[in-house]
């Protein structure tokens, strides 16, 4: 597939051309669903909204670096408006990140094809998709704006910059492809993925939650990425379509998911006025419908088995196997130390989507709000509806999905050659429902039917007094409560006591004092005397002259 | 065509043998361990017929939980029942072999650990809160430590299928490394925090501050907690199948062999009754420790499954 048009405006004298073949295919594939989700959750109305859509639509499709840079500056500059409508406080961070991203990449799509391309594309693309070190304004901007938008930031913004990464390590800057490359993606991959799937754990807000999940699914696509650049760059055909697979199934799996898990939790604010989880619980049974969604989009989050989560982590593991097992002494430890996080990473996401669902949708309400709660609209319904159905192919198929993504691992690597998936599904299921037949043969023959509601047991305690409906919400574990165990023992080493991510304290703080020092610098020289200005000129006056008769006399 | 046949018919009586036999292996380690302390302790038929008053008890359903509390157990019921179905017992190359990744078995566990963490959490109730919030802890670590092993089994038997490293572990000549012994002490602390037995979680507590697993369980009964309770008994038969697969393949039948099967079903129960006097005595042997100690536990088998991984390699290069 190639396919160009010119359009007719643009740059004078060049135009803009747009350019259509199997990778922005994939990714505006991966766009539209999410795109008509958050217009069916109610920002169909919104300008700005379709501006950021264009944006994006622009950038996937560009055939041009001026149309590339054209669109993702507009998709950043909509964004923005859209954070700023949701709450000012985050937008100037978000404007920051914007800036520096827009400014790694601008110079970098006109550079010749080299290692410092690279360096400025990933850091440019990297900054715009919440890649560590640079993610700290992610959790902060993405629950900002209303939930469409969220949903389309979390799913589609960071698939577009995820997009020009890929469009110039695997295709534009191919001929300077060196093995390092592939190794920084992965270390700042792992990096995201542990500092994204622990502050999930922590985090109390429910939209909060969902952007470090985003966090950490954007490090688990760029250790795929990297570790395909890294076996396309050694030459290890296997190794490269796995990796390949790996992350282009993780992207399209997230690109259903999180906008549905973002548009359920706009939909917990609409009908209780809050998404923290400590104001929350027992939802499931004021709003069965929207409950039964987010149980689906939890499961995909945490990557079970029968979920579309599942078959993208297998293919990542066996590629993050497959490294391990090339390569010399040093790529043994750091692989085998891939695989630790990877695994210690997953089992983070199992827990934080556990605690979503067991602490925001089951038990007890905590506040009336959340009692009284009633289900879904009828537009949040259709949008979650029609991504929880898109999500069924990804995860009882996922062999089928693969065979459409080969067109695009044949553009990125031509020499990729991946194993079949021995990952499968409808086997899983099948065996499953035997033993429920088994199960259900069992119960009927000899058990006793029926079920009787009573008061809980609750290890003996008392029922609690009538004027607490719901009994005393101090006595359920709260969101704080539950994440305390994984506090205690991996936030309080990796986070430190304040919760405050590590790329704010390591990288936002020291710049911010730089910046102070500078300011003070420019005082001192704009509050100089007369004295001390004339003194300035006379001494460089001096120094140059000294220079230019040293430099004539030798 | 007969080969098929006889595939056939070794997974059904690998299926039927573990789900008839998964009581009577708990029985058994209940036996040994009254022993080893000096009681009489309870018959060996006592698991079933605590599973069949169960089923007759009628289920009680708290008034704080949502609709979902009679899913949870199924699920997690579910998830386990599979897990054994996938791992080999007696004889290798079953029918569902090719399905039986190590990494989706390690995600049937995951599935079935959450499925009960909502279970506990359903009722919102202190326990079932402390219980989760624990289980969820255990299996950060675990799951770490379960990938890791991976590698090194990987790197040995060149497939990650359980089926395949069986065979090549039985078939190539591998002898007795030291990586096998780093892994062999890892996944035994995993299968240990999994099963929930001490020195992590105690089997036999009911009602303490320390207790994970049975803390999320507290609100089940009837037969919901047949359910559970028997899922327990799977997994605890899940987990040693999947020890005695990896580490001591010798003597495994071949699914298309019919000849081979008695030899293998003799060796398997006898394999499964060594793991049980090993577990009983080591229980008796050991103290619970605190909850804050196990991740400690669990990160040394994360440390042990990564030098097992690093090891393999020094040992590929000095030609051991």
């Amino acid at each position: 597939m190639g396919n160009s048009i010119g359009l007719m405006f643009g740059l004078p004298g060049q135009g803009m051309h747009l350019h259509l073949d199997a990778l922005s295919l994939l990714f505006v594939c991966i766009l539209l669903p999410q795109t008509v989700a958050a217009a069916l959750a109610g920002m169909r109305g919104s300008f700005t909204f379709w501006l950021f859509v264009l944006g994006m639509a622009l950038a996937l499709l560009a055939g041009d670096a001026f149309t590339l840079i054209f669109g993702f500056e507009l998709m950043s500059a909509a964004s923005w408006l859209l954070v700023m409508q949701g709450d000012a406080r985050p937008a100037t961070l978000y404007a920051g990140v914007a800036i520096f991203s827009g400014a790694c990449l601008i110079p970098a799509l006109f550079l010749p094809v080299s290692s410092l391309a690279f360096v400025l594309i990933a850091l440019g693309a990297g900054a715009k998709a919440g890649l560590a070190p640079l993610h700290s304004w992610l959790p902060r901007a993405h629950p900002a704006p209303p939930a469409g938008v969220s949903a389309l930031m979390s799913g589609g913004m960071v698939k577009v910059a995820l997009y020009v990464l890929i469009r110039y390590a695997f295709v534009n800057l191919a001929p300077a492809a060196q093995p390092w490359w592939g190794v920084a993606l992965v270390a700042a991959g792992a990096l995201s993925v542990l500092i994204g799937a622990l502050r999930a754990v922590l985090e109390v807000e429910l939209k909060t939650v969902l952007a470090c999940s985003t966090v950490e699914h954007v490090g688990l696509i760029t250790v795929g990425l990297g570790l395909a650049l890294y076996a396309k760059a050694t030459g290890d055909a296997a190794l490269s379509g796995l990796a390949l697979q790996a992350a282009l199934l993780c992207a399209v799996a997230h690109g259903l998911f999180k906008p549905l898990l973002f548009i359920g939790a706009g939909e917990v604010k609409h009908a209780t006025g809050t998404t923290s989880l400590n104001w929350l619980g027992g939802l499931m049974r004021g709003m069965p419908r929207l409950g039964a969604l987010m149980l689906l989009g939890a499961a995909c989050m945490a990557a079970l088995p029968l979920g579309p989560g599942f078959a993208p982590a297998f293919l990542l593991f066996h590629a993050a196997i497959g490294a391990a097992a090339t390569g010399g002494i040093l790529a043994r430890i750091g692989f085998s130390g891939l695989l630790a996080v990877l695994g210690i990473g997953g089992a983070l996401a199992l827990a934080a989507a556990v605690r979503l669902i067991g602490l925001g949708f089951l038990g007890r309400p905590r506040s009336l709000h959340a009692a009284a709660a009633e289900d879904l609209r009828r537009g949040p319904y259709l949008a979650m509806a029609l991504l929880g159905v898109l999500c069924t192919p990804v995860a009882l198929v996922p062999g089928l999905i693969l065979e459409l993504l080969n067109p695009v691992i044949m553009l990125l690597a031509p020499q990729a050659d991946a194993p079949p998936l021995s990952y499968a599904p409808l086997t899983l299921l099948l065996l499953a429902g035997l033993a429920a037949l088994a199960a259900g043969f069992v119960q009927t023959r000899w058990g006793t039917r029926g079920l009787r509601e009573v008061a809980a047991w609750n290890g003996g305690f008392g029922r609690p007094p009538a004027w607490l409906p719901f009994g005393d919400p101090h006595t359920q574990a709260s969101a704080t409560g539950f994440a305390e165990p994984v506090m205690r023992l991996l936030g309080k080493g990796l986070l430190g006591t304040t919760l405050a991510d590590p790329a704010e304290r390591f990288l936002l703080l020291p710049l911010f004092r730089l910046q102070t020092r500078l300011i003070r610098l420019a005082e001192r020289v704009r509050r100089a005397t007369i004295r001390e200005r004339l003194a300035f000129v006379f001494a460089v006056l001096v120094a140059f002259l000294l220079a230019l008769g040293l430099g004539q006399g030798g | 065509m007969l080969g098929f046949a006889f595939a056939f018919i070794a997974t059904v009586l690998h299926i039927v043998l573990c789900f008839v036999g998964a009581p009577l292996v708990t029985g058994i380690i209940n036996k040994l361990r009254a022993w080893a302390l000096g009681r009489r302790g309870p018959p060996l038929l006592q698991p079933y017929l605590h599973l069949a008053r169960l089923l007759r008890k009628i289920t009680l359903v708290p008034d704080t939980a949502t609709d979902l509390f009679t899913f949870w157990p199924l699920g997690a019921f579910l998830a386990l029942a599979v897990a054994t179905m996938l791992i080999p017992g007696f004889t290798t190359g079953m029918l569902t072999a090719d399905a039986g990744d190590y990494v989706t078995i390690i995600g049937l566990f995951a599935l079935a650990r959450s499925a009960t963490m909502l279970g506990g959490l359903e009722t919102g109730f202190g326990f079932g809160g402390a219980g989760a919030a624990r289980e969820a802890l255990f299996g950060i670590f675990a799951e770490g430590a379960l990938l890791v092993l991976l590698l090194a089994f990987a790197l040995l038997a060149q497939t990650t299928s359980v089926d395949g490293i069986a065979t090549a572990f039985r078939t190539a000549h591998i002898g007795i490394s030291v990586s096998l012994g780093f892994a062999l002490a890892a996944m035994l602390a995993v299968a240990l925090t999994e099963t929930g037995r001490i020195p992590t979680d105690n089997p036999s507590g009911h009602l303490e501050l320390g207790m994970v697993h049975e803390a999320m369980v507290l609100e089940y009964s009837g037969r919901l907690l047949a359910l559970l309770d028997y899922g327990g008994m799977l997994r605890l038969l899940a987990w040693m199948n999947l020890i005695g697969t990896i580490f001591l393949p010798f003597g495994m039948a071949q699914a298309t062999e019919i000849f081979s099967w008695p030899g293998g079903l003799a060796l398997w129960a006898g394999k499964l009754l060594v793991m049980a006097v090993a577990l009983s005595i080591f229980e008796v042997s050991r103290a619970k420790m605190r909850v804050f100690r196990v991740p400690e536990f669990l990160g040394a088998a994360l440390l042990l499954g990564m030098l097992a991984g690093v090891f393999l390699f020094v040992a590929a290069r000095i030609g051991a």
